[in-house]
């Protein structure tokens, strides 16, 4: 990596996401939305997103849009997704309905023909056995920031007293490489304006000591964020003393600051009289394929405490994920 | 640690007081600047990422909440700029209750957006008047008076040559917005109007709960389900559908608890369980007793529970299948007193804490959610002491007359009947495996404490009060009762006004006795001329209805016969809910003369009316809001005047009785002797009479009304949530307020031993009423769903993840994150072999009506089945008319017609007849027709 605007931050917000509390209920979704991304232009992009895994999110089929890191090297020649890939925004006329007497439904137009959350829920497999997990996505405000590097114009930057990576509007010129690096699909274009839009990790609310709007919103209280380096956050303590918060697609290269503790907790599969088996819904294959050859042996950790919990016995590690308290989950959440 | 449990760490830590230039102070914002600073002073704040900082900014932030029927009750706060409201985020702001993680933040995908009813299209700017048919939304823009005149010149004139019972309100849910639901049932109440029940209409009040334990409701506040061992998430789907509180499962999962999800589909709170018990649609009750099979087969009961606390030890003849009475054995003795077996002195016992004794203390008050206060009674009056009564046995006694007859204890009575639901037999019902079945049982007795957490999954169907009482019954038997982390834990419908008093006073002015409660389900099936078919299940509907009605066991509305004339409307969208709506829309409301309706947005009821009002949005308004999820009263108020022309409710119908006043006189019809209640009416005080003389002139003075006249709220000012935030409740129904202890039900008998307020002062489960005889259903059994409808499938409408009933199902942004408009969902098996593809229009439909709609095949729906979820408006992106509720009829429960048994009786949304709703079974095809696009 060689790029100016890479400088080594002083401090690095990490986000954590844990899958055994997230409920899908898209919450996040819409606080993101509301705060930053009303304008013109902005109506197809969802900074933060919630898809269904297995399934072919948001944008679709992003998990083979390339870019990332292969051996060190940047891939330049990513997919940059279509609006149809995002899904186009429909609109609905309930004025002229509602108001001025017109004829008929209020239709969303275009017809809808894919959106950020066709597949919800849809997953894979067979009743009683089929899965489906949700699988709320971001900027990972990567180590390694694959957008950052591609941008011709050095309009990407890390912020040093944060770590978070921001377009800065000024410089960007819209060359859009940024777009096709990103192998996470979160780097968006906005048609009016011509610049690259993407997360900017609420920084305004860090500066001022408030968790960004999907954390502190998060109503399934499924969200850490903390700086890394501070040992007594829980992103600290999860990330790097139980180690059980990993990366999405590590494959990609990209050292992601955004990070998962995989969903452990999940029904038994079923035999065909419906007795409980001893094996768990959730494929290991499908795990391993989102998280990497890691999860196996961090689901063994969490299944352990989970275990010392059943058996009556404390667990730091479930306390901290339970977090009684928001304030231990993040910098503060009030506003 | 401040009141939060907070211990503000981090690098916060450090630091002094910095201002923020660009937030400017308002009351509010200053006690928050302390939160909100830069520590280090470290950020640029000169160059171009002011931009963003800017976005969030704000100069104004105020209390505010969501008014709607959702349960939720969840504080925000409102964050205005230059006099537009911007966004809201929750307060977070709710004190944490002790050994359970915070209720903090409260708020889910739909309050986050709520702002979009302010500024959005289907903003009512002005008052308008009709000028095309109903629904086609033609109309008149008209000034306020105008507007006004039109609804009082209907609402006189009705009066005049009708009757004013032909005028009816209907405003659902005081506990959303107490002040805004009073509004209404105070101006109903001073014309002499009827008010309508919602809460059983709804398919929402539990009639199994009021049948085994004399009470409306009561449920523990959410926080408590951490405190659950075992936890059965029995027809209910809360990471769907209780979005606020759905974390608390969760983190007792991560704590230890075990977690059954007993559901028909693969939902989304059952990713999260320990198991997952696929059952067929509607046969709860069977899984249940087969779980309190296996628990009396194996002796894991909580024997004393079932003695001091129920009737299973209560003797029963059996030569009349009646209760032993205290008239049968002693010479004018009570018919509502009962006997047990002492097992000591082989006798028959007379139980304390019956219908027939009255308590020393007389009750001052009879609280609406209570078949009567039986908290006068003092505490330790069903202590058993000495006595041991039989559970099992046949005895003989000796009657007043001479006659000598066999008793035995509701216990033994039971016993063969409770042996057909082997877990084998149980199995062929409901498809859930034996053992499954025996696991559960064993789980729910011994990994103590345990609790069922249900909802409209099993409250919606026609039997749904078997449901409820063999629930129930499982609590009962293995002692999960009145014990954090146990009980029955019924969640649909935000029904809890906690300080009812304070409501009932404001919205009841000559107290509820003098008031016209109208039971909406029965005015519906009854004006609406609805088949329910249900001739076809051998149920006949009518017969048990014209009893009811002429024995006066149930109210109907207008009496003798009269048509309804005047329906208004506000906070609730009736015409869009109707079950039966095909009927409704051809027989009932044709019936109207006129039909008003308030409202921010244009609803299906709005667009159905004649005159509609415009009212405040939330953020426009004062009102309190709480709920049975929490035990925490809080308020919203206005962030900005109402929007245009808009007006709060409760100026609305101020100004309303004012102009009705003045139309009497003019029309020199000012006043009427209501004979029902004896009151002489005069229109011409009516405006005096609604704002009390001045001191009931605004809604802040009304909400503070409530706060002073209830016990729950004594000594809380509207001043004191505005600057601290949510209060906890100082008492509540039937549990007294711990501090930092989350609330629990039923404390009041099971630990201070009162009685219960039912015919046996027991939790109750043998009912000796015909009714009940006649449809075998005097104990708890299963009764299988109705298959009136000759249709293959059954017709599941529950409720959604992206809307509260009708509310937000026209978001933009929640109908860009699904697919545009409303769907059914299938399974890939039921969709193959009717060669429906994914996204495909489908018809359902049946004998009642049909709805044509988008299909999504979801690998998780169970075969046989549709569902949709409920209540998208009439105008939304369906064909052809019609929506989720023209395929349901109204089907009366008989059982709930019952209103001349001691604790069953008719009381406004504590006893009555439900909408039944997921018994319809429907066909679904291809839509072969024209879509325009």
């Amino acid at each position: 990596m060689s790029n100016k605007m890479l400088t080594t931050p002083m401090r690095q917000l990490t986000y954590i996401v844990d899958l055994n509390k997230c409920i899908g209920c898209q919450t996040c979704t819409v606080a993101c939305k509301k705060l930053w991304t009303t304008t013109p232009g902005q109506e197809f992009m969802y900074w933060r997103n919630v898809e269904t895994t297995p399934g072919r999110g948001y944008p679709r089929d992003w998990q083979n849009k390339g870019g990332g890191y292969k051996n060190g090297m940047l891939q330049k020649d990513g997919h940059r997704p279509t609006l149809e890939e995002y899904g186009v925004p429909f609109e609905f006329d309930y004025a002229a309905r509602l108001f001025e007497g017109k004829k008929g439904r209020v239709k969303p137009s275009p017809e809808p023909r894919w959106s950020p959350n066709w597949d919800e829920e849809q997953g894979v497999g067979e009743y009683p056995n089929n899965i489906f997990q949700y699988l709320p996505r971001m900027c990972n405000h990567c180590e390694n920031p694959a957008c950052l590097e591609a941008c011709p114009n050095d309009a990407i930057y890390k912020r040093a007293e944060d770590g978070l990576n921001i377009v800065n509007l000024e410089k960007c010129k819209g060359a859009q490489d940024c777009i096709k690096a990103c192998p996470y699909g979160k780097v968006y274009f906005n048609e009016t304006d011509q610049k690259a839009n993407k997360c900017i990790g609420c920084f305004p609310r860090i500066e001022k000591g408030v968790a960004p709007a999907c954390v502190a919103q998060c109503v399934g209280r499924a969200m850490h964020v903390g700086f890394i380096d501070d040992v007594e956050s829980s992103v600290y303590k999860l990330a790097n003393v139980w180690k059980v918060a990993i990366p999405m697609h590590p494959e990609f290269g990209t050292k992601p600051n955004v990070l998962y503790i995989p969903p452990f907790v999940g029904p038994a599969m079923q035999d065909e009289n419906g007795n409980m088996m001893m094996t768990q819904k959730m494929p290991l294959d499908v795990l391993q394929g989102l998280f990497g050859p890691e999860v196996g042996g961090v689901l063994a950790v969490l299944k352990a405490e989970r275990a010392k919990k059943i058996a009556g016995q404390g667990s730091k590690l479930m306390d901290t994920m339970i977090g009684e308290l928001s304030d231990s989950m993040m910098i503060s959440p009030m506003t | 640690m401040n009141k939060f449990g907070s211990t503000r760490r981090g690098f916060l830590k450090a630091m002094g007081q910095v201002s923020l230039g660009m937030l400017v102070n308002g009351s509010i914002v200053m006690r928050t600047l302390a939160q909100t600073k830069d520590p280090m002073m470290q950020h640029d704040y000169t160059g171009w990422e002011n931009f963003h900082r800017e976005q969030w900014s704000w100069d104004k932030k105020t209390r505010g909440t969501h008014l709607v029927n959702c349960t939720g009750s969840c504080p925000h706060f409102v964050y205005t700029r230059n006099g537009v409201v911007m966004r809201e985020e929750q307060s977070k702001d709710i004190p944490k209750l002790n050994g359970v993680p915070e209720y903090n933040p409260r708020g889910c995908n739909k309050g986050e957006c709520a702002v979009d009813y302010q500024y959005g299209p289907h903003r009512i700017k002005y008052p308008l008047i009709r000028v095309g048919e109903r629904g086609e939304g033609k109309w008149r823009r008209v000034s306020w008076d105008e507007a006004l005149e039109y609804v009082a010149n209907g609402i006189v004139d009705t009066i005049k040559n009708d009757a004013s019972d032909c005028i009816s309100v209907f405003t659902p849910v005081p506990a959303v917005a107490p002040v805004s639901f009073a509004a209404g049932h105070r101006f109903a109440s001073f014309i002499g109007g009827h008010t309508h029940t919602f809460f059983d209409w709804y398919a929402d009040h539990p009639t199994g709960q009021t049948q085994v334990q004399g009470l409306q409701g009561d449920t523990c506040e959410t926080a408590d389900w951490y405190n659950g061992r075992t936890i059965l998430m029995w027809g209910a789907n809360s990471a769907s559908t209780r979005i606020p509180d759905a974390h608390f499962l969760q983190e007792a999962v991560l704590n230890g608890s075990k977690m059954y999800v007993i559901s028909p589909d693969f939902n989304s709170t059952a990713t999260k369980a320990d198991v997952f018990v696929p059952i067929k649609p509607g046969t709860d009750a069977a899984l249940a007793l087969s779980m309190v099979h296996v628990i009396v087969k194996e002796k894991l009961y909580d024997e004393h529970n079932l003695k001091e606390q129920t009737d299973l030890p209560f003797l029963i003849r059996t030569d009349t299948k009646m209760y032993l009475r205290e008239a049968d054995m002693v010479e004018g003795g009570s018919e509502e007193k009962f006997y047990t077996w002492d097992t000591k002195t082989k006798k028959p016992v007379l139980m304390k804490g019956s219908w027939g004794e009255e308590p020393e203390k007389r009750a001052k008050l009879q609280p609406g959610f209570m078949g009567r206060n039986t908290f006068v009674f003092p505490d330790g009056h069903l202590d058993l002491g000495d006595l041991d009564p039989a559970l099992e046995g046949t005895f003989k006694v000796k009657l007043a007359d001479g006659v000598k007859v066999n008793v035995q204890p509701v216990f033994e009575v039971y016993k063969p009947k409770l042996n057909e639901y082997t877990p084998e037999n149980v199995s062929k019902i409901t498809g859930v495996a034996p053992s499954v079945i025996i696991q559960m049982a064993r789980d729910f007795a011994m990994n103590k404490p345990s609790m069922i957490i249900t909802g409209g999954g099993t409250n919606h169907w026609y039997w749904s009060d078997t449901v409820l009482r063999a629930f129930i019954l499982l609590c009962a038997v293995t002692g999960n009762e009145g014990y954090n982390g146990t009980g029955v834990n019924h969640y649909v419908g935000q029904w809890k006004p906690t300080p009812l008093l304070g409501v009932v006073k404001l919205s009841f002015p000559h107290s509820p006795k003098k008031h016209r409660f109208c039971q909406t389900t029965i005015w519906t099936y009854y004006h609406g001329n609805v088949y329910d078919a249900m001739e076809n299940d051998g149920v006949d509907t009518a017969k048990y209805l014209r009893e009811a009605l002429e024995t006066g066991q149930m109210p109907l509305y207008p009496q003798n016969g009269r048509d309804p004339k005047v329906f208004i409307c506000y906070r609730g969208n009736w015409l869009n809910n109707a079950k039966g709506l095909d009927y409704v829309l051809r027989n009932l409301w044709p019936k109207m003369n006129l039909t008003v309706d308030m409202n921010f947005r244009m609803d299906s009821t709005a667009l159905y009316s004649d005159v509609v009002l415009p009212s405040a949005h939330w953020y426009e308004k004062t009102d309190l809001s709480m709920t049975e999820e929490h035990t925490f009263i809080h308020m919203t108020e206005p962030a900005i005047a109402p929007l245009w022309e808009s007006k709060p409710d409760w100026e609305i119908f101020a100004l309303l009785s004012k102009k009705v006043g003045e139309v009497a006189k003019k029309k020199g019809f000012t006043k009427y002797f209501d004979e029902k209640f004896n009151i002489a009416r005069d229109l011409t005080k009516l405006h005096d009479q609604q704002i009390d003389g001045g001191k009931l002139a605004t809604d802040e003075q009304a909400c503070q009304f409530i706060l002073d006249n209830a016990p729950q709220t004594q000594g809380m000012t509207l001043d004191m949530i505005r600057k601290e935030g949510p209060q906890r409740f100082k008492s509540n129904w039937t549990s007294p307020m711990k501090e930092g202890v989350p609330y629990t039900p039923y404390q009041h008998f099971i630990m201070k031993k009162k009685p219960w307020p039912t015919l046996t002062g027991r939790e109750q489960f043998y009912i000796d009423h015909p009714t009940f005889f006649e449809l075998g259903v005097e104990l708890p059994v299963y009764k299988a769903p109705v298959d009136a409808d000759q249709y293959p499938l059954r017709f599941n409408t529950p409720h959604s993840r992206y809307s509260v009933h009708s509310t937000w199902k026209d978001n933009v942004l929640q109908q860009r994150l699904q697919r545009g408009g409303p769907m059914c969902e299938i399974s890939p098996a039921d969709a193959e072999t009717r060669g429906i593809k994914d996204n495909d229009w489908v018809e359902v439909f049946n004998d009642h009506g049909r709805v044509v709609v988008r299909c999504k095949i979801r690998n998780g729906e169970q075969s046989g089945r549709v569902t949709m979820h409920h209540e998208p408006e009439l105008y939304v992106d369906l064909l052809g008319g019609g929506n989720s509720q023209s395929p349901i009829p109204v089907r009366i429960n008989p059982t709930a017609l019952v209103g001349n048994y001691a604790h069953l009786k008719f009381k406004p949304n504590y006893y009555g007849p439900g909408g039944v709703q997921r018994d319809a079974r429907v066909e679904i095809r291809r839509h072969t027709g024209s879509v325009t696009v």
